[in-house]
């Protein structure tokens, strides 16, 4: 499903623009919606918003520039960007001091250790939940019916990313219980995981080699994400790993198999097996079983891959996994190669 | 391992076995022989296998004295030529009994491979072995089951070096149940095992076992286990635990050294002593590796850096 910046602050303001015509007459109100998207897209500051509004924008904003614009920026453009989004997150929070997306991305750069905020992210959550819960009833009071429901589910989305980044930074902390739990609390607070921590929830649960658990959690999918089935690279990475440490290579290459299948062009993804910066605002968007979605949970898997004493670094998965897909894949490893050697180059 | 004792109590058994059985006097006076001149009693090539097993440790231990002289890449160099000939000496060990278990098991361990392919070698050696049964009770009183102890309790580290730590636990605990003393020192890896799986209750139930007898690994693991489980304040006492209680184990945490390969078991240590100390860091390297602000945290410690760099200027050593 992942999480939509732009719609949301579609969505935070047409609910508000709704609630101010439904105290006026009704067919003004029909003529005035049928001219938001304009209004939205030319005349944004026109529109009726609170001053949270106007800081989600403004991580709105900030997000395009951290997470969609500095992956592909020079280094030059890379400082800019990052000025242009802590800039933008501060305006935001000095807007709305419970701008909790706007916290949570700075914490990234502000804390100065993995640790330290995993630390913040624990410490707060109870509070950031409570806030996002009083806002919810607050816009229960104010809507009915469809508007009612989507309301609720925009006052909780801060909380529901901020557990998602909890779980995420839990779990590259090896703190791999207190990610399963954030998870866990997570998928029962928004039980159609918005954020798709269940892809996070596979890896500890790989992590902590619960063969059960990743079992259960397949079986879960069903209830939690009715429209895409347990085939994305998250649960079918953690099988392999799990297959992997139990030394049942048979069903790891078995696993290697549907992974490729399922992400047919993955094979130089699966042996390069690089490590990218994590989306601030939230996983970034990617299309189902694409190439690029790989390659995030390649990114995010380096957890169960680097793990072991192997020499080269690689770790014992990520060795095995690249040695594998090599064997079958002799065209992409030789790719892989090429490309490691370019980069060796460029390299300082 | 001490081949040379082990080879005094095969001979003394299998002469036992051809003249005996001999009274418990009688068998006492065999083995005094024995172990006097333990080659005039080597009459079966699985001694002869053992005998020449034990010349090439010796000869081993013997090669380890001069490295400090070194410089890096001499050392190295010595490094892999001894340990190419402790390789070399016990494949042809092998070549006169092929049921010489510690031959086969030393030379996997000196070839110095990843965990993978040292763990994939250990194990096609234990499937080859695992026709004949351990004995039930303590199988380590059994001197021709240790072999397979010990392998197994090599096989158990293999595994926690190379990230398989469900496998490590349930490896190292079939050693634990077959020798209840654990003799081998499988424990230790029980316990590192534990930590990274963050089974607190697993950890509980093997000190409980071994009658809260703590050492290096066991103030270690704690540290670890309660760091992953995020409760601060006990990572902290028992940071504070092992940092007191075993000797230079501050030092040993934040200026990890190398530590060579177990040929073919952890070499024998005071309890709670700094080399003890030095072994329990090397094997949960991997694990302090996959917990990566866990170094950070003992170094923000400045009680923790205190006591290693007073350990280091007591003993002379860099800091």
């Amino acid at each position: 499903m992942a999480h939509n910046p732009q719609r949301e602050d579609y969505q935070r303001l047409s609910l508000r623009f709704a609630r101010e015509l439904d105290a006026g007459d009704p067919g003004a109100a029909t003529r005035a919606y049928a001219g938001f998207a304009r209004r939205f897209a030319q005349d944004r500051d026109g529109l009726p918003q609170t001053d949270a509004d106007r800081a989600f924008h403004l991580v709105v904003l900030a997000t395009e520039a951290i997470d969609y614009q500095l992956p592909f920026a020079s280094d030059e453009q890379a400082q800019d960007l990052i000025r242009r989004g802590r800039d933008l997150l501060g305006e935001a929070l000095s807007l709305d001091p419970s701008c909790h997306d706007a916290r949570r991305m700075l914490s990234s750069s502000e804390t100065p250790s993995l640790e330290a905020r995993y630390r913040f992210l624990a410490d707060g959550a109870d509070q950031v939940r409570a806030s996002c819960e009083r806002a919810r009833a607050e816009q229960a009071a104010s809507f009915d019916g469809e508007r009612r429901a989507l309301a609720a589910d925009i006052a909780m989305r801060p909380y529901w990313r901020w557990m998602a980044s909890l779980a995420e930074e839990a779990l590259i902390c090896g703190h791999n219980h207190a990610a399963a739990e954030a998870a866990e609390a997570l998928l029962s607070s928004d039980p159609r995981d918005t954020s798709d921590v269940r892809f996070t929830l596979a890896y500890a649960l790989a992590k902590l080699e619960d063969e059960p658990g990743l079992a259960a959690l397949e079986r879960r999918y069903a209830l939690i994400s009715p429209l895409r089935g347990p085939d994305d690279a998250w649960l079918l990475l953690a099988k392999v790993a799990l297959a992997h440490r139990r030394l049942d290579l048979g069903a790891a290459r078995r696993g290697l198999a549907r992974l490729l299948d399922a992400y047919p062009s993955g094979a130089l993804a699966l042996i390069r097996q690089a490590e990218l910066p994590d989306g601030e605002f939230a996983r970034l968007r990617v299309s189902a079983g694409s190439e690029d979605e790989l390659i995030l949970a390649i990114s995010e898997g380096i957890v169960l891959l680097q793990e072991g004493n192997d020499r080269a670094g690689r770790g014992a998965l990520g060795s095995w996994v690249a040695g594998e897909v090599s064997r079958i894949s002799p065209d992409a490893a030789r790719e892989a190669a090429r490309v490691s050697r370019q980069e060796g180059v460029q390299r300082p | 391992m001490n081949a040379w004792d082990e080879l005094v109590e095969r001979c003394a058994m299998r002469r036992n076995e051809k003249i005996g059985p001999l009274s418990a006097d009688a068998y006492r006076e065999l083995l005094i022989a024995v172990r006097a001149d333990p080659r005039a009693f080597v009459d079966d090539p699985a001694e002869q296998a053992l005998l020449e097993v034990a010349r090439a440790l010796d000869a081993y231990r013997a090669s380890l004295r001069d490295d400090d002289l070194l410089d890096d890449d001499a050392y190295q160099r010595e490094r892999g030529k001894r340990l190419a000939a402790l390789a070399a000496s016990c494949a042809q060990a092998a070549s006169i009994d092929g049921g010489c278990l510690d031959a086969r098991l030393i030379e996997a361990l000196a070839l110095d491979l990843d965990p993978d392919p040292l763990l994939e070698r250990l194990l096609d050696l234990e499937r080859e072995a695992a026709d004949r049964e351990l004995p039930t009770g303590d199988a380590w009183a059994d001197v021709l089951s240790r072999p397979r102890l010990r392998l197994r309790a090599a096989i158990a580290r293999a595994c926690l070096d190379g990230a398989h730590a469900r496998m490590a636990r349930a490896c190292a605990g079939s050693v634990i149940d077959a020798a209840p003393n654990d003799e081998p020192g499988a424990r230790h890896t029980l316990a590192l095992a534990c930590a990274r799986l963050e089974d607190e209750a697993g950890l509980n139930e093997l000190d409980a076992r071994f009658s809260h007898r703590e050492d290096a690994w066991s103030h270690l693991a704690r540290v670890i286990l309660l760091f992953k489980l995020d409760r601060m304040n006990a990572a902290r006492r028992a940071l504070r635990g092992y940092d007191e209680l075993c000797e230079g184990g501050a030092y040993a945490l934040l200026r990890p050294t190398l530590v060579e390969p177990y040929l073919p078991d952890r070499p024998d240590a005071p309890v709670r002593s700094f080399d003890e100390c030095t072994f329990a860091v090397r094997e949960a390297e991997p694990i302090i590796a996959d917990t990566p602000d866990l170094i950070p945290w003992c170094q923000d410690q400045e009680w923790l850096v205190a006591s290693a760099a007073r350990f280091a200027q007591g003993r002379g050593l860099d800091w």
